[in-house]
């Protein structure tokens, strides 16, 4: 698995890169003479850990280059992550020394709650990485997600047909059962696997939309049709038709679960790479700030 | 409206298949949506992509979603007539002349290469396909960071240096800090950084600083600097540091600041003679000096070093000028010119208090001053008086001599004489006395005139001040033996010490109690007062009894002490340390003496 092997990669080779940073960050933050000023980003140690910072942020966001790189032999790309997600983190300790925990509302800690989000939300990434691939493979069953839409797609166009040859008002449910059902959507929609579907339910007090969640009250207003079917093929027809939607019911949980969980694996991109602009925008700011008043 | 939709497929044999479908519908909705009245697939059709429907007599279609290809023309809608070709994401709709009974004919010919797999296009199944947008995040994040954190602030920086008001919400420069500012910083400045940084991408400037704390002095003046090896480029914030947490930073406390030049003292400023200073204790720090009065001699003429402060000139008074000597406290004495027991004082079976019979206490006599360094000046008639009363007559016990002028003692007793023999009845009653065996009481044996009675009982009792009891009590006196009495006796002037150690500062306050010793205890711990019995002997403790309790480095029971606690940086004076070097070398407070009366 790729991912797994993104943090060992070559035995954590950047593991151990990242405990010499920080190590090395913790004596220079520990060498500052507390006589004169508190530690800060002012003294030599802190425009030495400050510059480190920035330039390890550079290099960081230098990653997206990389992966577009296809030709590049500039190190593997996996070996790049690696490094980027052990000095990614290192980064977080190399920034706190270096600002000696001095926050206010300025646009220094501005620069480093902008770096905390593209950290956390990296880590979120990592954990997603880790974990959701495997679990939307294992939904999936190894097979695309549009292997999925095909078997929907013809799973609604059989239970069209069949629907036809049954009693009006089970067509009528089975046609707006398959108009109305919902997958994915909006950001929330996609990520909590909302389901808005409904369908058509005609009784002798007229026709009225139900909430179809997981697609279990059609099936149900279908089968309860069953005990009352006048004819064997009519039955017959009613119990293929089950079996078919019951079928849909399966294909749709799972294109609801691989939409919920790809959701899951991609969302935390739509933090880390703006916030990774912003900070690079802020850090630029933060350093010729520095040097307007010092 | 009715549609009669013709779906064309080539056969497995290459015979093209026809379906037909009838649907009825107020409009035709086309798109990939299960929905929809005709659903194509495919990655280019959206869930719902267009719509046909009857505008008066003719039909009319409408792209929902971006354009659609009618006729080979890129539209948004369209008039369609019999005959048009609709392109929808590779599927091909023909208008065809509708048979009887519909209002409308398509012949759809679908790609029949798009899959059932395409029905994902019929969604929102993925985060691209919603509002959220990395890029739109990152231009706007990124050009609002640049407005508000440099480009407004930028534009108040130039509002304050018009002197425009900046609005209370617009964000100003002061969004750069990079800590906050000392209170007394920030109450003087308010919310205007040019207040100190005058020029951008420039170090704050020692004028700025100045502009407000001008009654500071230089540690080393200029003209003393220049004997030195030292850095003359060191700024106000190398030292004071400020936007840092906690404020106390503000002032440099660190003794390595002052040791860094100071342990070098030989190296680095040799011609200032200043001895190495390394931390606190007897091994690195240089014994205590204190600065004492010292009798320069006795003398009527002016030596213009000696003056800095002339005493009122006193007839009577021995013409007397101190120097202050710098010297180690070892076997140091000073001269006051006052005779004064500690010992005796402080011995309750020898003294004790008019008011309460209690034995004195330092408080009694010492009086500590506001800065809680220094003493109120000890005056005879404020702290002696009350005791040691200048009665003269034990007849006349109310009768008391003035103090502080030699010649009105001798003027005062001349004319209590002259009356009292001159007019008997007029002195004070006369109480009966014992007469002491072998000492005649002269105004009783006295036969001559009154003139000559009074003359000789006043001189007796100006002998007897002067040489024997009364005056010579505390004052030394210079017997002159000349024939004028108001010339013949002479008493020394006295002056106490106001600040033994001026280049250092001591709390007595933060000192009145010192473990579990207290009150009197307390005071005595440090000054030998109890074992002294001549006011020259110098009761000043040495560093070894600050050690006791104070070291330079963190200790149990021990307190720590900074540079810093005891010296001020900046000096008092306006020229920097040389106002305390010449105090050491030449000033002098003078008593001149010449009664120009006489």
């Amino acid at each position: 698995m790729i991912h797994r092997s993104l943090l060992r990669y070559r035995g954590a080779r950047y593991l151990w890169w990242a405990l010499i940073l920080i190590a090395g960050s913790s004596v220079l933050y520990a060498t500052q003479n507390r006589d004169i000023q508190p530690p800060n980003g002012g003294t030599w140690q802190g425009y030495v850990l400050g510059t480190i910072g920035a330039l390890l942020i550079v290099w960081l966001t230098l990653l997206a280059v990389r992966k577009r790189s296809y030709r590049s032999t500039n190190g593997s790309v996996q070996g790049w992550t690696s490094a980027h997600v052990y000095l990614g983190s290192a980064l977080l300790i190399v920034a706190t020394l270096h600002c000696g925990f001095q926050f206010g509302w300025n646009v220094h800690t501005l620069s480093y709650v902008l770096m905390c989000i593209v950290i956390f939300s990296g880590f979120f990434g990592l954990y997603s990485y880790i974990n959701n691939p495997q679990l939307i493979s294992s939904n999936r069953e190894g097979g695309a997600r549009s292997l999925l839409f095909a078997e929907l797609f013809e799973l609604d166009k059989q239970s069209r047909s069949l629907s036809q040859r049954c009693a009006p008002a089970v067509a009528i449910a089975v046609d707006s059962g398959i108009e109305r059902t919902t997958l994915g959507g909006g950001v929330y929609a996609q990520l909590f696997s909302r389901d808005h579907s409904y369908f058509l339910r005609e009784s002798s007090k007229g026709s009225a939309l139900v909430r179809n969640v997981d697609q279990q009250a059609l099936i149900d207003h279908v089968a309860e049709r069953l005990p009352r079917a006048e004819k064997g093929t009519e039955a017959a027809n009613l119990q293929q038709l089950i079996i078919l939607l019951c079928r849909r019911q399966a294909v749709v949980r799972r294109l609801r679960r691989d939409i919920r969980l790809s959701g899951w694996l991609k969302i935390w991109l739509y933090f880390h790479v703006p916030m990774t602009v912003a900070l690079l925008v802020a850090l630029v700011l933060h350093i010729v700030v520095t040097f307007f008043y010092w | 409206m009715d549609v009669l939709l013709r779906e064309l497929r080539e056969g497995p044999d290459g015979i093209p298949e026809y379906n037909d479908t009838e649907i009825s519908a107020a409009e035709l909705t086309i798109g990939s949506g299960a929905d929809q009245n005709i659903q194509l697939l495919g990655k280019q059709v959206a869930a719902e992509q267009a719509i046909i429907r009857k505008s008066g007599r003719r039909l009319e279609l409408e792209s929902r979603v971006g354009r659609v290809v009618v006729n080979n023309q890129k539209v948004g809608t369209a008039k369609l007539n019999n005959g048009d070709v609709i392109l929808i994401g590779g599927h091909e709709l023909s208008i065809a002349e509708p048979p009887g009974g519909f209002d409308v004919a398509i012949i759809l010919r679908p790609d029949t290469s798009i899959g059932a797999g395409e029905f994902e296009g019929a969604f929102r199944a993925d985060l691209k396909q919603t509002w959220l947008s990395k890029r739109k995040v990152a231009w706007l994040s990124a050009a609002l960071i640049l407005l508000l954190c440099l480009i407004v602030p930028l534009a108040a920086v130039k509002m304050h240096r018009a002197d425009k008001p900046v609005p209370a919400m617009m964000p100003s420069d002061a969004f750069w800090t990079s800590g906050p500012l000392s209170a007394a910083h920030r109450q003087a400045t308010g919310d205007r950084c040019d207040s100190c940084h005058k020029v951008l991408f420039q170090h704050v400037q020692d004028s700025s600083c100045l502009e407000c704390h001008q009654t500071i002095h230089d540690h080393v003046s200029p003209e003393r600097l220049k004997l030195t090896k030292l850095d003359p480029t060191q700024r106000c914030a190398t030292c004071h540091r400020e936007h840092n947490e906690p404020e106390s930073y503000m002032v440099h406390s660190g003794d390595k600041q002052c040791t860094e030049c100071h342990a070098d003292s030989a190296t680095l400023f040799p011609l200032l003679k200043v001895e190495p200073v390394r931390g606190f204790s007897k091994a690195t720090h240089p014994a205590f000096t204190a600065s004492l009065l010292k009798p320069r001699g006795v003398t009527g003429a002016s030596n213009a070093n000696d003056v800095a402060a002339v005493q009122a000139t006193q007839p009577g008074v021995v013409p007397f000028v101190w120097t202050t000597e710098v010297t180690g406290l070892d076997d140091a004495s000073e001269q006051s010119n006052l005779k004064f027991s500690h010992s005796q004082h402080l011995d309750p079976d020898r003294v004790r208090r008019i008011n309460d019979s209690k034995a004195l206490s330092c408080l009694d006599c010492h009086r500590p001053e506001q800065d809680g360094q220094h003493f109120e000046p000890i005056r005879m008639e404020s702290r002696c008086a009350s005791c040691h009363e200048l009665t003269f007559d034990p007849g006349a016990p109310q009768r008391q001599l003035p103090h502080g002028k030699p010649r009105d003692v001798i003027l005062t007793l001349q004319d209590y004489f002259t009356r009292k023999f001159s007019d008997p009845s007029a002195a004070e009653p006369v109480r009966a006395r014992r007469r002491l065996p072998g000492h005649d009481d002269p105004e009783e044996t006295c036969t001559g005139s009154p003139v000559e009675c009074a003359k000789r009982s006043a001189r007796n009792e100006i002998e007897a001040q002067f040489s024997r009891r009364g005056c010579i009590g505390c004052h030394v006196v210079l017997d002159t033996k000349s024939d004028t009495l108001l010339e013949r006796f002479q008493v020394y002037p006295i002056r106490f010490q106001r600040d033994y150690f001026p280049a250092a500062q001591f709390d007595h306050r933060s000192h009145q109690i010192q473990g579990k010793l207290t009150g009197d205890d307390a005071c005595l711990s440090c000054h030998a007062a109890k074992q002294s019995t001549e006011s020259k002997d110098l009761l000043l403790p040495a560093l070894p009894k600050c050690e006791e309790c104070h070291g330079d480095k963190p200790a149990v029971q021990r307190v720590k002490v900074q540079c810093i606690s005891c010296h001020a940086f900046h000096p008092k004076s306006t020229d920097g340390l040389t106002g305390r070097m010449a105090k050491r070398e030449a000033v002098s407070i003078r008593s001149e003496s010449k009664d120009k009366a006489q």
